[in-house]
């Protein structure tokens, strides 16, 4: 079966003279959470942006579908939705108003639109805020917001950056909970993330990058098999793994 | 090496390129053009009102108050940052050039208004007060210096941390500085204003310079003075073009969401959504473009010429377009459009769009203006020269502007 989204052999950075990802590969496959880990600065939003088209590649492709970003834009964009580490508003826009865009944006008709909308405000219990503008949002509400329009799109492939900053506890379990949903109706989700321990329950498989490489990828399993450490917690193996790196400096 | 001196001209050039960027898109913007038509039609009604001005006129009093209100305001130019309250109070005591520098500096920029005010009230000076031009010069270079004393005083007079004493000092300064001035242009004997002088400079010295040896500055007062005086530049810029360090509030302006209703729910929308919204409520889009249109309307009502309507109108429209033609970066720091599928196209299509939406408004509302005023076919001119402008702009001008950058970044 062909992955949603197939990353192969990717190099890439900001300058050619000085690339950040080094021949990184792996997919995320229907029914799938995929972790993607590492420390500050070890490529996880160079790989990002890649994948969102927004950077070409050194050398290597990525494939949404089977499909590029530079032969098929609008359906390459049309099949993702994108979760930022930072909340992107527009600040002369109201809740709804922003839910409205997005799903003009993606050629949703109007009546699944108000449907999935509704739907949404209440399961994130923003429902009396539709009117509001942004400067009235905390960060978290903020985060809700871009949490809301991804789900609104409903895509085949989710990508989310951090994606639990400034939540608050119902908000974390409100975005898990329709994470998993959407992995039974089939979609894939690549997350970056810090927070191990929740990694570890929700995602099928993880990805270590560190330095713009993979050093380890698999189910908690294989990763335990590939470090020599059966047993042990994603929060070990990582401190581990990066710590050998330290010692080699 | 790192010194004094050296720092104060690096946040000098700093600022400068900073501000001649704005001042470049404020020349651009359709500013100096009414400045010109100001000066024009200014320099006819200026003669005019001269003589309509009853001869009670108090004009001593008015150029007293003026001025005294002009050198009492105005505080020394620091460029002081935040941070300087950590890096540079260590440095105090050697901070002497830096704000030797300041004062110069400070000094000259308000020199140079004092003497654009003067330009502006000459007429008004020698019809009124005394014909002599080297008289009005003395009395500019008095004023000169006695903004000098001011700036210098008041500089020291910052040191004084109670709110209260310090606004004191200042009603201090201010009601010396309305006895001198007063003394200049109610032309009193040389004696008289050399002793005066004489007084303001022992006062000086006697009191002010001694506030220095006794007291510290007060940095996050100098911060607060730069911050206001860079904020009250951002302002006027702000009116021309768009600055982005003045985040300016959005503004729900529910009434204006009939707009909202050009833009029909369908993908090829997006822009045309997001430009609607962010010409109604965010920064000065509405601002400028009500601006521009009373400003016009106004012209109109007081131009007596046929011809001078008709080119008041033209201008103005234009002036509103080329306003409107800043919508085009609203968005560009906004990295969620980027995603949005197929909207490759859409942006230029909506820009015109909203272009020629909001120029058939101000169009109509120049037209009907027009004829009620002064009959059906000056109305019918203005109308169709106002059309012609929004015309040339959103299907010549708009599409070039939006070409050149398809080249270049974006």
């Amino acid at each position: 079966m062909e992955p949603i989204l197939k990353v192969d052999k990717l190099s890439g950075g900001y300058q050619r003279s000085r690339p950040v990802l080094h021949e990184v590969s792996f997919a995320v496959k229907k029914h799938e959470i995929v972790g993607l880990i590492g420390l500050n600065g070890a490529g996880k939003s160079t790989t990002i942006k890649h994948i969102l088209g927004l950077m070409e590649p050194h050398s290597g492709e990525v494939r949404l579908s089977g499909k590029t970003w530079a032969k098929n834009r609008d359906e390459y964009r049309q099949s993702m939705a994108y979760i930022p580490e930072m909340p992107l508003l527009y600040e002369e826009m109201t809740l709804w108003e922003h839910l409205e865009l997005t799903a003009m944006a993606y050629g949703l008709d109007e009546k699944t639109f108000k449907e999935r909308a509704e739907a949404l405000l209440k399961e994130f219990r923003m429902e009396k805020m539709g009117n509001w503008f942004p400067s009235h949002f905390s960060k978290g509400m903020r985060q809700k917001v871009m949490i809301m329009c991804a789900f609104l799109v409903s895509p085949a492939l989710y990508v989310a950056d951090e994606p639990f900053v400034g939540l608050d506890p119902l908000g974390i379990k409100s975005f898990l909970d329709r994470m998993l949903e959407m992995k039974e109706r089939g979609c894939g989700i690549l997350m970056s993330t810090h927070i191990l321990a929740t990694a570890e329950k929700y995602c099928d498989r993880f990805i270590l990058l560190h330095n713009g490489r993979i050093i380890l990828q698999g189910t908690l399993g294989e990763l335990q098999e590939q470090a020599g450490m059966p047993g042990s917690d994603l929060d070990d193996i990582y401190t581990e793994m990066t710590k050998e790196d330290n010692h080699v400096e | 090496m790192w010194n004094e001196k050296k720092l104060w001209d690096k946040r000098r050039s700093d600022y400068w390129a900073m501000a001649v960027k704005y001042l470049r898109l404020i020349a651009n913007s359709g500013f100096l053009f009414t400045i010109y038509l100001l000066f024009v039609f200014g320099s006819y009604y200026y003669g005019q009102f001269l003589e309509w001005l009853p001869e009670t006129f108090p004009a001593v009093l008015f150029f007293t108050a003026l001025f005294s209100w002009f050198i009492t305001r105005g505080r020394v130019r620091t460029f002081a940052k935040t941070g300087d309250l950590f890096f540079l109070t260590p440095r105090e005591g050697k901070m002497a050039p830096y704000f030797r520098s300041s004062i110069i500096y400070s000094w000259l920029m308000e020199t140079f208004y004092m003497a654009f005010l003067l330009l502006i009230l000459a007429p008004l000076f020698f019809d009124r007060i005394h014909p002599s031009g080297s008289l009005l010069l003395s009395i500019f270079l008095l004023l000169s210096g006695l903004k000098w004393w001011n700036l210098a005083s008041g500089f020291e007079e910052q040191r004084i941390q109670e709110q209260s004493r310090y606004r004191l000092h200042t009603v201090i300064r201010a009601g010396l500085n309305i006895v001198t001035v007063y003394a200049l242009f109610s032309v009193q004997p040389i004696w008289l204003i050399g002793g005066l002088a004489a007084f303001l400079l022992i006062f000086y010295f006697a009191y002010f310079y001694k506030l220095s040896k006794t007291h510290s500055l007060k940095w996050d007062r100098l911060v607060d003075i730069e911050d206001q005086t860079v904020m009250t530049f951002y302002r006027i810029a702000n009116s021309f073009t768009d600055v982005p360090a003045l985040k300016s509030k959005v503004r729900p302006r529910n009434w204006l969401s009939f707009l909202f209703r050009f833009v029909a729910y369908k993908q090829g929308n997006v822009y045309r959504y997001l430009f609607s919204r962010a010409f109604a409520r965010s920064n000065d889009y509405f601002g400028i473009y009500i601006r521009l249109t009373l400003l016009g309307l106004l012209f109109l009502f007081v131009v007596q010429l046929d011809w001078g309507r008709w080119l008041i109108a033209a201008a103005f429209a234009y002036m509103t377009a080329l306003q409107l033609e800043t919508l085009r970066h609203h968005f560009n720091m906004s990295s969620m459009v980027e995603l949005y599928p197929g909207q490759e196209q859409g942006k230029f299509e909506s820009h015109k769009f909203w272009v020629q939406v909001l120029g058939s408004f101000q169009t109509v509302i120049f037209g009907v203006f027009t004829t009620v005023l002064y009959g059906p076919v000056n109305g019918l001119v203005v109308l169709l020269l106002a059309a012609a402008v929004y015309f040339y702009h959103s299907s010549v001008r708009l599409g070039k502007v939006y070409g050149n950058a398809s080249g270049a970044a974006e």
